[in-house]
């Protein structure tokens, strides 16, 4: 073992997990680096070996199949704005994905699969992929496993220990006449946001059928808002339900964060307001059609 | 681990790339930032170090055209990408429209953030001619200024814009 951090290019997401499963914990993982090199930079962080996975071509295009579309981890945020088939399958997975924070350098580097590694409360991924009930697919010395991505970011090494890696993000492709919204409360463009929420839903005339919605940037873990949706379901969606809808998405914030993007109480009452919002925006686009 | 995946574990980084269209070919430490590179080995130093967090993109640079923050892209994870830096700007001797535009704008005043806003003006103009003011300001939004306020910027990138429409080849 060296003194100086080393360097390894493994050839096959194979061989990486492998390469992963001998090396010890000082060992990272890289890809576009934007979460990484912050870290290491500031001397938070001192890898032994980088593990480069930037070339594995497992880990790479998009493409659908039997409805459900496979995103490889090494995709972009920017090919996730971009991609035709992503804007037509997953509207609401490409629109939260050029709002993400740090501008087009970042979006252009930053992987999926980094993103959802990343774990960070404030990060745009998540939330969506949590509203389309998204699953993982993961590499481990033991083989590959499918998993959903709200088992997976449960505990707080994010589930997959060091040695494993993720391969691809496995999202079911949005029915027509879907609404979705995407709403991020900033300050300023590039900023992270001080609430998100992706909200789904389904309309049947001018009832909420059925709704998804997750929020995010409040709490340490992004926190499923299925509780406040439940008295929706089955009426009519107007100002009265918005308003109690709201009020329960509030309620659920127990443990709000207290950071630069704002106080726990100030976060606790825009996350009613910004599940509002996005809630009411999704019903919007569901219905204009 | 077996003797293969030991072969793997490098302790210097045989970096093969290009920038500003010239092949490089260099040994490299693995820990090597893309900005320590261009600007320590290269001695391009028109790439600035700002705030090495990926915030404020005084370091951007275009990895195979689009912009990328130096700082936090480590120089082993471009190899055979091609690199352009503000000094890679320059057409035929002479100042690129963009650049022009930024001079006859006053686009900057202290110049710090100069190449970075250059570099992301390049690849807005390249993917969208003719981009709205908020289009201008959603792409710069990686890049901080603290003098302008960002309104000669936005001048300025509406000016290249212009230029660029005008000396398009019919």
């Amino acid at each position: 073992m060296s003194l100086h951090p080393q360097y390894a290019r493994p050839r096959s997401a194979a061989q990486a997990v492998e390469l992963l499963g001998g090396l010890g914990a000082g060992a990272v993982v890289i890809a576009g680096g934007q979460e990484l090199m912050p870290h290491v930079n500031y001397g938070k962080l001192m890898p032994t070996v980088y593990v480069d996975i930037g070339a594995l071509p497992e880990l790479k295009g998009i493409r659908e199949a039997d409805g459900v579309v496979s995103i490889g981890a090494l995709t972009v945020h920017r090919e996730l704005q971009k991609d035709a088939l992503v804007q037509k399958a997953l509207p609401l997975l490409s629109y939260a994905a050029g709002v993400v924070g740090g501008g087009w350098q970042v979006q252009n580097r930053g992987t999926v699969g980094g993103n959802i590694v990343a774990l960070h409360p404030l990060y745009d991924i998540i939330p969506p992929l949590l509203a389309l009930g998204a699953e993982v697919e993961i590499l481990a010395a033991r083989g590959t496993r499918r998993a959903p991505l709200a088992a997976v970011i449960v505990e707080t090494s994010h589930g997959l220990g060091s040695q494993a890696l993720i391969v691809r993000v496995l999202v079911r492709a949005t029915s027509p006449g879907t609404g979705w919204a995407y709403e991020k409360l900033k300050v300023t463009e590039g900023a992270y946001g001080s609430v998100n929420a992706a909200a789904v839903v389904a309309m049947d005339g001018s009832k909420l059928s059925a709704a998804r919605l997750v929020i995010g940037a409040v709490a340490e873990r992004p926190i499923d808002a299925s509780a406040a949706l439940k008295g929706l379901l089955g009426r009519p969606f107007d100002p009265r339900a918005a308003q109690d809808f709201e009020t329960a998405c509030a309620s659920l914030v127990t443990q709000p964060m207290n950071d630069q993007q704002g106080d726990a109480g100030w976060r606790r009452a825009m996350a009613g307001v910004v599940a509002r919002r996005a809630l009411t925006a999704a019903v919007a686009r569901a219905t204009a059609r | 681990m077996s003797t293969n995946l030991d072969e793997l574990i490098e302790d210097t980084v045989l970096l093969q790339c290009s920038v500003n269209g010239k092949d490089r070919e260099e040994m490299i430490p693995p820990c090597t930032s893309l900005l320590d590179w261009l600007r320590d080995d290269l001695r391009l130093t028109g790439t600035h170090m700002g705030c090495m967090t990926g915030h404020c993109g005084a370091c951007t640079v275009m990895v195979d055209g689009r912009v990328a923050k130096s700082c936090i892209t480590l120089a082993a994870t471009v190899q055979r990408k091609q690199i352009t830096t503000l000094e890679g700007l320059k057409q035929n001797g002479a100042l690129s429209p963009v650049q022009q535009a930024f001079w006859d704008e006053a686009g900057f005043q202290c110049g710090f953030c100069a190449p970075g806003m250059l570099l992301t003006a390049t690849e807005l103009l390249q993917e969208n001619p003719n981009p709205t003011d908020d289009e201008i300001r959603s792409a710069i939004a990686g890049n901080l200024c603290r003098c302008t306020g960002y309104q000669s910027i936005v001048r300025a990138v509406r000016a290249a814009a212009r230029a660029m429409e005008q000396t398009k080849q019919p």
